[in-house]
């Protein structure tokens, strides 16, 4: 009986390995393991053995019987397993087929940089202000200290709408407005457009967008304000960028500045974007007249500010390297696409 | 403000490098636009003799000449020119030197023969006769003299000037003339300031037996002065004086005209001369014009006046327009020989005004615009007569009309040196302070801190302690300041409500695949045509602009989607034929007409949509995410916008305003634009989006209790809007009713014509209980009813 089942084991084995399909493991596990199997033909004569081989012999049987589950166990996991390698391989895809087109937009250049300003001055805590684009001459002009037969007029082409009415030349107007309508402590940025009536070429659009800032408060020095334009360049310009102060005139700052900083291009040295200079002009800044204080009933003895004004479209173009500002407002897709 | 830096040096000590001097004036608030060195762009052209001159064997006019170059050996050069001779000194341009018209000039062979360089025209040097006399002649410059061979060109020629051109800013009209800046070098560099002391001899007489002088407007006229010189002995001004009128850009005529100019560039304050005999009457009456006067400019164009103009007249007529061009009549000419000298002050916006109205703009009505001091009109008269005197020009009779209503006193400004800096934030030296005040010419006393400054007029634009700060930093250096951190209490910046609600318009939209464009707030007042809008529509009230660039620009815009249009256009023209666009911007609407206050500027949202995949639905899917974002609750309704597809558009209210429309642009007006595809546009008021107060988000348990899901099909009949359907649906379900989705529409076989079939899945929930079979057939009944009211007939 003994050799019987070792002949059985040695056969079910042999069988294992010579079958390739799960169906052929099934069929196995029936002639050996089934109701009719072999293994169980042994059992059944049991009965046949002396009642101290009929342990021994049953211990041996289970042996061989759990043995030989295992390898069916083991046979079918690995075929599975071949069968999903297979079926996955032949699901392949080429990874190099082009994406299902979502498409993504994005902001215009322009306000993209607006709102990376906004950022800057908001963590500074500037409040973001908005002012009517159509300003009347008051605004504009005369509270700006540039009464009606200054010169400093020839400096901006205006468009007008009426006698007193006007498209806004500066953001500037919205310092009067926020001024009237807020006390000091002010600290305020205007960022929108203006109007000049320049004709159009690569560098001059008749529309056009500034930022302005204004802070009024006790004790608000110059220093003030170059520590607030240095935050500015670092964060536009790179963190080594350096701030430089020339003088210059407004009608609406005294002392007024036009404000460089080192070219990015060069870092300082010279090249054809700051033209040999190492530096770039930027921006116009200074402290509040006092008579654009008091036009706004602020007591220029008791209180200061500096305001500044920032060309959003030159900054635009020098960040991204656009040639020409007429691209900012044709709007082709390919353009807007790059941003 | 071109200067010569040569002609500067008369007046103030220059020490350094000119590009250092332009560095710091440049610092001290005078912009350098340009720094011109003549005969920079001559390099290696020398002075040189000719020593021997011998034809060309195989040509008939070149000729080969060996030159004494200043070099060890002669230099043998060839050349073309006929009108040389042996001893001439000319000058060489030798082997690898440069022309300023970039020629470069290098040793070769002509017609076989050795040729080392090339003698040069007065041309090819870039000079004309008033830089060197005889350097027009047709052929080779012939020196004056005899320089030493091998001189630089330029030394010999006399090209060794620097112009300058100074940038001045508005504010200081003081710093339009040679004296002006020399006065400010003198502070930057810290040298010498030598003005010319005018003095001079007059011939006798007395003025006032030969003119009469009468300012009738002083308020437009605050100052005229006159003065009368004969004999005149009229010719050329001297070198000098040329040379430093040439360098400003003026052209020198002879020696009175050339003294005007000369002396308005030297003081900046304009001068005219009248040829006295041509003085009708003999008077001069500053007035202003007659109704129907006119007059005759030295350019010979003759111009209509009206009362608001200021003139110079004569007994009988207009002889000069004050301040602008004096009359062809009067003009001195080669054979005057009595003058009439005026120095006076206009007022600028008079002068501006008129200037403007006439299209008339010159070099002295710019300086009247921008200002001149009423001081300095005797200091330049005084000059002028000096040089006159000085140069011969003619006999000086004694007497002068000086006419005005009094001259300003001095402003005086009390300050303390605390006040000053307290602007800037760095702390200057108290006698530094007064050291630049005073070196400025602002005459400044100290008392302790206490400064007593003292104003002339001609520095008119420093008014307080503000300018006086700016006076001291640009001298002391922008360069002491240091940038401080922000202080003060620290606070967050915070956006309008309408700016965040717009921020997050905008990220909905460009998450959905749409690009933000810009485009001009002004339009051509045509597009109101172009989009065919009825005559009495609103959005024709459009805001003229007075001024505007062109016709395409003309109006400010009363809606976008003309812009939307334009770009949709430009994009499809170039090939970009799908997209997603849109645009926040202003609407402009007058108050009244003819405008007279601001007009009200209301906040658009812009959509435009062209593609393949795209059409009416993806539009009024953008708009829709729009206004739930606003928190809107929409209801679309039938619109007539003559602009869009009478079958294809809707007007949206949102909370019962109107507060959009949509659809396809009309083909008539896409081809108006020359835009083939059907394309899509939306024009929404974000202004009453904006204003929606959206409910506070308070959160909602999920549900506990099942859903069940019933679908309906109906027949009904073709042109029956499904928002009807779903209306029915919605009142039939009452408060059981979760969701509702459309799932198939259908017209064709198996329906009867003129029908169609539509199919809804209704969700229905109650949040309290599971639904009984009872509630579900109640409900069910209601929807089938409602249904069949408007006219839905269920498929059994």
């Amino acid at each position: 009986m003994k050799e019987k089942l070792e002949a059985i084991k040695a056969a079910a084995r042999e069988a294992l390995n010579s079958s390739s399909t799960e169906h052929d493991i099934e069929e196995l596990r029936v002639k050996f393991l089934g109701k009719k199997g072999e293994l169980t033909a042994i059992l059944k004569q049991m009965g046949s053995l002396s009642p101290e081989e009929r342990p021994q012999m049953g211990q041996m049987v289970n042996e061989a019987k759990q043995k030989l589950e295992a390898l069916i166990a083991d046979k079918k996991a690995e075929m599975q397993k071949k069968a999903t390698e297979l079926k996955l391989k032949s699901e392949a895809i080429d990874i190099t087929m082009p994406a299902k087109k979502i498409s993504v937009g994005g902001l215009h250049p322009i306000n993209t940089v607006i709102n990376d300003m906004i950022e800057l001055f908001q963590s500074m805590g500037f409040d973001v202000v908005d002012g009517p684009e159509v300003e009347t001459d008051h605004y504009n002009f005369e509270c700006l200290n540039v009464p009606a037969d200054h010169p400093a007029r020839d400096m901006q082409d205006t468009f007008y709408l009426a006698e007193n009415l006007l498209l806004r030349t500066q953001t500037s107007a919205a310092q009067i407005r926020t001024m009237e309508t807020r006390k000091p402590p002010i600290r305020v940025i205007c960022p929108g457009r203006v109007f000049r009536a320049d004709e159009v070429d690569a560098t001059h659009s008749p529309v056009f967008h500034q930022l302005e800032g204004l802070v009024v408060d006790k004790g608000i020095t110059m220093c003030d304000l170059k520590g607030v334009l240095e935050q500015f360049a670092h964060e536009i310009y790179g963190s080594d960028t350096k701030v430089r102060f020339r003088p210059s005139f407004f009608p609406f700052t005294e002392p007024s500045v036009e404000v460089d900083v080192s070219c990015s291009e060069c870092g300082g040295k010279g090249c054809r974007v700051c033209k040999g200079e190492g530096w770039i002009e930027i921006l116009g800044a200074g402290m509040v007249h006092p008579n654009v204080l008091k036009c706004c009933g602020i007591d220029p003895e008791e209180y200061s500010g500096f305001a500044f004004g920032i060309g959003i479209d030159r900054i635009t173009t020098t960040r991204y390297k656009i040639s020409d500002i007429r691209l900012l407002f044709e709007n082709d897709q390919r353009f807007l696409e790059q941003f | 403000m071109k200067i010569s830096l040569n002609h500067l040096k008369n007046y103030v000590g220059i020490n350094v490098p000119v590009e250092e001097l332009c560095d710091r004036m440049v610092m001290a608030g005078f912009e350098v636009e340009s720094i011109e060195k003549q005969g920079e762009d001559i390099q290696n052209v020398v002075a040189a003799k000719i020593l021997k001159i011998t034809p060309h064997e195989n040509s008939d006019h070149l000729q080969i000449c060996m030159m004494d170059v200043g070099q060890a050996e002669p230099v043998q050069i060839v050349t073309g020119a006929q009108n040389i001779h042996e001893n001439d000194y000319v000058p060489a341009a030798l082997h690898d030197s440069f022309l300023p018209n970039g020629t470069h000039i290098v040793a070769g062979k002509l017609r076989g023969v050795d040729s080392n360089g090339m003698l040069c025209s007065g041309e090819e040097l870039g000079i004309t006769e008033s830089d060197y006399e005889g350097a027009s002649v047709h052929g080779i410059l012939i020196l004056k003299g005899t320089p030493a061979p091998g001189t630089d060109i330029c030394e010999v020629l006399g090209l060794d000037d620097t112009v300058i051109d100074f940038k001045i800013t508005a504010n200081r009209p003081d710093c339009n003339c040679f004296l002006g800046v020399a006065k400010e070098i003198a502070v930057v560099l810290g040298t010498e300031f030598h003005p010319p002391v005018p003095s001079y001899q007059t011939t006798g007489g007395n003025i006032r037996d030969l003119i009469r002088v009468e300012v009738k407007n002083f308020e437009l006229c605050p100052r005229y002065m006159g003065r009368v010189v004969k004999n005149l002995r009229i010719k050329e001004s001297p070198e000098w004086m040329q040379k430093a009128i040439l360098a400003s850009g003026m052209r020198p005529i002879n020696n009175i005209v050339d003294i005007t100019n000369f002396v308005m560039l030297e003081t900046g304050q304009p001068m005219h001369a009248f040829n006295y005999n041509d003085i009708a009457g003999k008077q001069i009456i500053v007035r202003n014009a007659a109704e129907g006067e006119s007059i005759t400019t030295l350019d010979g164009k003759q111009y209509n006046l009206d009362p608001s103009m200021l003139v110079i007249a004569d007994g009988e007529r207009p002889s000069c327009l004050a301040g602008i061009m004096g009359g062809k009549e009067s003009e001195i000419e080669a054979d005057t020989t009595d003058l009439f000298l005026e120095s006076a002050k206009f007022r600028r916006d008079n002068v501006r005004h008129t200037g403007r109205s006439l299209g008339i703009r010159t070099e002295a009505s710019g300086r009247f615009e921008r200002g001149v001091d009423i001081n300095n009109v005797a200091f330049a008269m005084d000059r002028a007569l000096q040089l006159i005197d000085e140069l011969d020009a003619g006999d000086i009779i004694e007497g002068v009309y000086d006419l005005h209503e009094g001259l300003p006193e001095d402003r005086i400004i009390e300050v303390t040196t605390d006040k000053i800096t307290e602007l800037i934030g760095v702390e200057v030296p108290d006698d530094t302070i007064v050291s630049i005040l005073n070196r400025l010419g602002l005459p400044t006393i100290a008392n302790g801190k206490h400064l007593t400054c003292r104003v002339p007029s001609i520095r008119d634009d420093v008014e307080g302690r503000a300018d006086l700060a700016e006076e001291v930093m640009r001298i002391y250096g922008y360069d002491h300041i240091i940038g401080k951190p922000m202080r003060g209490e620290v606070v967050r910046g915070k956006k309008l409500p309408e700016r965040v609600k717009c921020d997050k318009i905008k990220a909905f939209l460009c998450g959905a695949g749409a690009r933000e464009i810009a485009t001009y707030s002004f339009i051509g007042s045509g597009a109101v045509d172009t989009l065919r809008l009825a005559e009495d529509d609103s959005r024709r009230k459009q805001i003229k602009i007075i001024n505007p660039l062109g016709d395409e620009y003309s109006v400010m815009r009363t809606q976008l989607t003309t812009s939307m249009l334009t770009v949709l256009a430009t994009n499809i023209n170039r090939k970009n034929t799908d997209g997603r666009y849109f645009e926040i911007s202003k609407r402009f609407i007058a108050k009244s007409f003819p405008i007279a206050e601001q007009p009200d500027e209301l906040a658009t949202l812009s959509i435009g949509v062209v593609g393949k995949d795209e059409d009416f639905f993806t539009l009024k899917g953008l708009v829709e995410g729009v206004m739930q974002l606003c928190g809107a609750h929409t209801q679309y309704e039938v619109s007539h916008e003559p602009y869009l597809h009478p079958g294809r558009q809707a007007a949206v209210k949102a909370n019962n305003q109107p507060a959009a429309v949509l659809g396809e642009v009309h083909p008539a007006v896409a081809a108006a634009y020359g835009i083939e595809p059907r394309v899509y546009v939306a024009e929404i008021k974000l202004d009453v989006l904006l204003a929606i107060n959206k409910r506070k988000t308070v959160f909602k348990p999920l549900p506990k209790f099942p859903a069940v899901e019933r679908d309906f099909a109906m027949l009904c009949d073709k042109d029956l809007p499904v928002g009807e359907l779903e209306k029915a649906i919605a009142s039939g379900a009452g408060r059981l009713l979760e969701r509702m989705e459309l799932f198939d529409v259908y017209e064709g076989e198996q329906i009867p014509a003129g029908k169609k079939s539509v199919a809804y899945s209704i969700w229905l929930r109650s949040a309290n209980a599971t639904l009984s079979d009872k509630e579900i057939e109640t409900a069910t009944a209601k929807v089938i009813a409602k249904l069949e009211a408007v006219g839905a007939e269920l498929r059994k």
